[in-house]
């Protein structure tokens, strides 16, 4: 960083109209980078922001900012003015609620089903401009996700509303990400995460946003800046490679050759737990391709018995790709790792908690990026993790759960891809159907999917919670479906009512499944067991109606195809010989739970 | 009151004109840079400055330094 941007307090629009008006006298000493921003609001205002803060890493930013509301324009033209400007990096922000206004005025009025095409339009948006924009340019590409809906016209609204729409936009962000992930080059921004460090409430200036659509206050800008700062800052670093640590008050609290095993600070309970901790910290790191090794001034059988024996001492000695433990000067050391790692020095992160040895390696080895390490231990793993030395763009702020299931439905696509023949795509998928019949526990789910689904429902008829129990009640069958395969759960995704119409004949009232299953001959298997269950109630006769919709046209022949013959034309109620035995599918494992 | 140096100087700062170029009679109409956008950003740097929150109407009726002046000590007494 240049000597003058250091120890700056920069915090207000004021100071960092200032600092940005002397970075420009001075720019040709910093290496110069071209930025194109393409967003739906006016982004102008965060320029002296993003300037500043990529200063502070030694950029001065050439900044285009294409006219708002204007991606597709911009990046679909190949002579536009965002090609003409050459950038380096392009950044494209859109706000959900500018894409899709009635998401935000009107959400209540979609369905599950609808919010899944509105998802997939926006998804098809962005994958055609970022291909486009792919081979028109060879810039990084830094989208950025959407946050909440932040208009408060929403507090009004009851909160499962609420709920369901910042489940909507997490669902829709998962989707991006899977996009972005696979275009090169092309790296995501996590804005709902900032959003929600600073608060929904602190984010949204009112006055701003309804006068000039801009979307947050002033702290939300200068966050947002520094997220892309930091990230242009680390797609254009050579991320560093290894982290060289010192032991005594850094991995454990207390000195080892004079507390002892017994008296240094390392368990479950504090102040042990804030070093515990810190150590889960770097396992992560290392977990995530960080190399460790130690710079210690200790005799080396004290400190290493600690890593070999201390109950409390996560980080194992083979943790560790190097191990410098001796009384010898610490920069000495350090060459020594980089020497053993054959890593260059600028790619080693120092980190010890004494203030002299990291001004002297900071002095002998210039090369080397010394972390500032607070005094205060419980700061040590974000002092860590805001470092920016590392480079985790490819390992999103998303929890493992979420990248499992990203990977689970990438591992669909692409088998999907790889599976000429449906019939072995499907037996590849390993399908676990499991039909069991509704009860308490299961009331609220079922119902749910009786009110929403449109598309592959036959009679499309809403029980409330209270009907569909008072249905069991009355010695109905209701029986819902969960699906299970090699890439995950997927949850009740089907339900099924059939009415006793009198001793021995059934009706299947409601016939239904979630478009998320559908295509995979599970409904067919669904049918089959029904088929069974009511055999086994002395049934001889079963009956199904279809019952037309605007939306269901999809199964009108699901009975006739199902072997089913029609008996009632002007009601479209078909029947079933129950002397058949239904089809069945090799590659579904159903069992039927009672 | 305000200071009215530091006013001065958050204007040139924001708006890219020199020290010397701004007085009481400064406005929109006499300062290129003082734009629509700019506008914005002189009243978040203000807000942030003198610690005040500025209205819609405020926004509006800030046609010159004088009449942000005056907004101002009226906030600020």
């Amino acid at each position: 960083m240049l000597e003058f941007l250091k120890n700056k307090s920069i915090n207000t629009p004021a100071d960092y109209a200032k600092i940005f008006k002397e970075i420009k006298l001075i720019k040709h000493q910093f290496t110069p980078i071209n930025i194109a921003i393409l967003s739906s609001y006016t982004s102008e205002i965060l320029k002296p922001y993003i300037s500043v803060e990529l200063a502070k890493k030694n950029y001065f930013s050439d900044i285009y900012f294409a006219p708002f509301n204007q991606f597709e324009q911009e990046i679909l033209n190949d002579n536009s003015d965002l090609y003409l400007q050459k950038p380096n990096i392009v950044i494209i922000h859109n706000m959900i609620e500018d894409m899709y206004p009635n998401l935000a005025s009107n959400f209540t009025k979609y369905d599950d089903e609808e919010l899944d095409l509105i998802t997939n339009q926006v998804i098809d948006r962005f994958r055609v401009i970022l291909k486009s924009l792919r081979s028109n340019s060879k810039a990084s590409i830094i989208v950025i996700n959407f946050s909440m809906i932040n208009i408060d016209m929403l507090d009004s609204v009851y909160s499962p509303t609420k709920q369901r729409q910042d489940q909507y936009i997490h669902n829709i962000n998962q989707e991006l990400l899977l996009l972005c992930n696979k275009i090169n080059g092309c790296y995501s921004i996590d804005y709902m995460n900032i959003v929600l460090n600073i608060g929904l409430q602190n984010w949204i200036d009112r006055k701003l946003y309804f006068m000039a659509r801009i979307p947050f206050a002033v702290k939300g800008q200068i966050e947002f800046s520094k997220m892309i700062a930091k990230t242009i800052g680390t797609i254009k670093n050579q991320a560093c490679k290894c982290l060289v640590l010192d032991l005594d008050n850094t991995l454990w609290g207390g000195v080892i050759g004079e507390d002892g095993m017994s008296g240094i600070q390392l368990s479950e309970y504090y102040p042990g737990n804030v070093f515990k901790n810190f150590q889960r910290s770097i396992l992560n790191l290392r977990n995530q391709g960080v190399m460790l090794a130690i710079a210690s001034k200790n005799n080396f059988n004290d400190a290493i018995e600690v890593i070999q024996k201390h109950p409390d001492c996560i980080i194992k000695e083979s943790d560790f790709a190097a191990i410098q433990i001796n009384w010898v000067d610490k920069a000495l050391n350090i060459e020594k790792i980089a020497k053993k790692l054959n890593i260059g020095l600028d790619s080693i992160v120092f980190f010890d908690d004494n203030p002299e040895e990291r001004l002297w390696v900071s002095r002998k080895l210039p090369q080397v990026k010394v972390i500032n390490v607070p005094k205060d231990p419980m700061l040590y793993s974000q002092s860590l993790a805001s470092c920016n030395y590392f480079n985790f763009l490819t390992v999103t702020n998303e929890d493992k759960n979420r990248t499992k299931m990203i990977q689970e439905s990438q591992n669909r696509e692409e088998l999907r891809d790889n599976s000429k023949d449906l019939n072995s795509f499907l037996a590849s998928l390993n399908m676990i159907v499991s039909i069991s019949f509704a009860n308490n526990k299961t009331l609220e789910r079922v119902s749910q999917l009786i009110n929403k689904t449109n598309q592959f429902n036959l009679t499309t008829k809403r029980y409330s919670v209270v009907e569909v129990a008072d249905l069991i009640e009355s010695g109905s069958i209701v029986l819902y479906l969960s699906v299970e395969d090699c890439f995950g759960n997927h949850g009740i995704s089907g339900v099924s009512i059939i009415k006793q119409r009198n001793e021995n004949e059934w009706v299947i009232d409601t016939f239904l499944l979630s478009c998320r299953i559908i295509g995979k001959r599970i409904e067919s298997v669904f049918l089959a067991e029904i088929i069974n269950i009511v055999k086994n109630k002395n049934a001889v006769k079963l009956y199904g109606q279809y019952i037309e919709s605007k939306k269901n046209h999809l199964t009108a022949n699901f009975y006739k195809e199902h072997h089913f013959v029609l008996s009632d034309k002007n009601n479209n109620i078909w029947e079933y010989n129950m002397q058949k035995i239904p089809e069945k599918i090799h590659y579904i494992k159903t069992e039927v739970k009672s | 009151m305000i200071n009215f140096n530091q006013l001065k100087r958050i204007m040139s700062d924001i708006l890219e004109v020199s020290l010397d170029n701004i007085n009481e009679d400064s406005s929109p109409d006499n300062i290129e840079q003082w734009d629509s956008l700019s506008h914005i950003k002189l009243v978040m740097a203000i807000e942030a400055e003198f610690e005040v929150k500025l209205s819609p109407e405020d926004m509006t009726d800030m046609l010159s330094v004088k009449l942000i002046k005056i907004i101002l000590e009226q906030k600020i007494s």
